[in-house]
């Protein structure tokens, strides 16, 4: 393989990387909140809200189900309004985020609902506010779970972002399809592959230790 | 029990003085859900719990037992009625003004409810930093707490590498931290053993002896009830149905609910060949089976002796227990004599005349 290919490689590697971090980054801090409160706003629950409970499930839900190639290009209004333009790598991190923040928030809810009831009660009896149950008491204990959560996001955008070569985003997918598939460079898809699997091994294995050690669950004395 | 029990005075009844938690009439009902009916889950619980006493009430699951206690911090809102808490109306406050009240009472729960990614230290130190005090503060409030349950060297270590008991432990010290008036243990010792069931019983009967702090239970166990609290009350289907001082109530049971949560621990079990024999009608030249209590005062009193010389009865010893309750002893004693009348009748009849509890049990030929 070419220095020329070699620096082509690094370079996709980077643009993934950079519209990965950006887009799971910015799908945090909207879905982590997004998330609790979905988590409590039925009825009944701490924040108590469920029309709007509701409406944003719905809302959560559209997006998931959406495709992401066809969200990709579906939203290029909302993609340009934001990035002032509908191409390219920076332009790629829109959609990405789009369609991160609804999946962190789905994960969020699921990781907060499995919080045994019984803690909530406590801190009530203890004259906790909703809000410094949510701070001491739900994320807290329900952070092992959000960090695998985060682990699996962080690898499904590793995934989305080999589409957005088709709103002509860079990074690894587009260099495989445009070198690998349309030039007749196997080598490159090659390459392009084993970059990949390797990026994800290494998040995924990152985020299991990070949830090990925060799971205080499962010490023996 | 050993056979040397020194017997102590029998001890007035806690007297019923200020109550420090009063529930007026209290009713709660949940609304119907889908093809189920209305659920009367209280109804007419009145209810004092002295200041400074321990007070159990005992029931069978879906008595209403959990609803009760958590009328008293406000988690649940009575139907009807008036729940007064040091003086405060909880049913009148809203979500506001019930934080501060709970900042006054601790709960302990059956199943510990610690949070599992805090570790001892700070488990206790929660309802503090709930409370907005600082740091240095928490400090000096938390050592002394785990130093009283015992779990110093422990402060460190997070709840899933600790005991059962040492779980209920820091959750004790934790009810403590914020130096509350009341105490509400919610089926506290349910979820351990027999041993370590006795130690936290005794770690409660401490905290109420040595920090004077009113203690509110509920229990499915009578042995809880006899171990420690000093006033008991009967919950069933939603309504009291016997209440009164431990003593009283556990010796002279006046509602079967009661007379059944007390078979496991008071009074004996019959030899397994006597129970098997036993028949309702009397056998003609017979014995009758007789279960005779002993209270308190007469505890002591040589009954049997007695009996025996002035009505000339011989009586046959089956079985028999004396154990405390509520500091006081309590006997009973399960014996055969003649089943032909009139004696058994003159027998049972001069035991009631010496204050002592006589019941035929059946007959056996």
């Amino acid at each position: 393989m070419s220095p020329e290919l070699i620096r082509l490689i690094w370079a996709s590697t980077l643009d993934t990387l950079g519209m990965v971090a950006v887009a799971a980054a910015i799908g945090t801090l909207v879905g982590l909140p997004l998330g609790v409160f979905l988590a409590t706003s039925r009825k009944g629950e701490l924040f108590a809200a469920p029309a709007i409970n509701a409406v944003l499930g719905l809302v959560v839900n559209a997006t998931r189900s959406t495709p992401f190639i066809i969200l990709v290009v579906a939203i290029i209004p909302f993609t340009r309004l934001v990035a002032g333009s509908s191409i390219g790598t920076a332009a790629a991190i829109v959609p990405l985020t789009v369609a991160a923040t609804p999946f962190i928030a789905r994960i969020v809810e699921g990781a907060i609902r499995e919080v045994d009831q019984g803690l909530v009660e406590a801190a009530r009896a203890m004259g906790a506010t909703p809000l410094q149950i949510v701070r001491k008491v739900l994320i807290p204990e329900a952070l092992p779970g959000v960090v695998l959560g985060l682990t699996l996001a962080v690898v499904s955008l590793i995934g989305y972002s080999a589409m957005v070569g088709a709103v002509g985003g860079g990074g690894l997918g587009d260099l495989g399809i445009r070198y690998g598939y349309q030039r007749f460079m196997p080598e490159v898809m090659a390459a392009v592959v084993v970059v990949l699997i390797v990026l994800v091994q290494a998040v995924q294995s990152f985020g299991d230790v990070l949830a090990r050690r925060l799971n205080k669950r499962l010490r023996h004395s | 029990m050993n056979a040397h029990v020194k017997f102590a005075p029998a001890q007035a009844e806690p007297a019923a003085g200020e109550a420090l938690i009063r529930f007026e009439g209290v009713s709660k009902r949940f609304a119907a859900r889908r093809g189920q009916a209305e659920v009367r889950a209280l109804d007419g619980i009145d209810l004092a719990v002295p200041k400074g006493a321990i007070v159990g009430v005992i029931g069978r699951s879906g008595a209403g037992k959990s609803t009760l206690i958590r009328l008293v911090n406000g988690l649940e809102r009575p139907s009807s009625g008036s729940v007064v808490v040091d003086g405060v109306d909880v049913a009148g406050l809203d979500e506001a003004g019930l934080r501060g009240v709970r900042r006054s009472i601790g709960m302990i729960f059956q199943h510990f409810n610690l949070l599992s990614s805090r570790t001892v230290f700070d488990n206790v130190a929660l309802p503090l930093e709930v409370a907005g005090v600082g740091k240095g503060a928490i400090r000096q409030a938390v050592e002394p707490l785990l130093e009283l349950v015992g779990l110093s060297d422990k402060r460190d270590r997070y709840p899933a590498e600790l005991s059962g008991g040492q779980k209920q432990r820091v959750g004790i010290a934790r009810a403590l931290a914020t130096e509350p008036k009341v105490l509400l243990c919610d089926e506290a010792t349910s979820a351990l053993d027999p041993e370590t069931t006795s130690s936290i019983l005794q770690l409660l009967k401490r905290v109420n002896a040595e920090l004077g702090i009113t203690i509110l239970l509920i229990t499915h166990e009578m042995q809880v009830i006899k171990e420690i609290c000093d006033r008991v009350a009967v919950l069933e289907g939603g309504r009291i149905v016997e209440e009164g001082g431990v003593f009283d109530v556990l010796t002279r049971p006046r509602h079967p609910t009661t007379a059944s949560f007390l078979a496991s621990v008071t009074g004996i079990e019959l030899p397994p060949d006597v129970a098997g024999a036993l028949q309702p009608a009397p056998v003609p030249g017979g014995q009758a089976v007789l279960r005779i209590t002993f209270t308190g005062e007469n505890a002591t009193t040589p009954v049997i002796s007695r009996l025996s010389t002035t009505l000339g009865i011989d009586f046959n010893i089956l079985a028999g227990r004396i154990e405390r309750i509520a500091g006081r002893p309590f006997g009973s004693l399960v014996v055969s004599l003649p089943g032909d009348e009139p004696g058994l009748s003159a027998a049972v009849a001069a035991l009631g005349k010496l204050g002592l509890g006589a019941e035929v049990l059946g007959h056996v030929a």
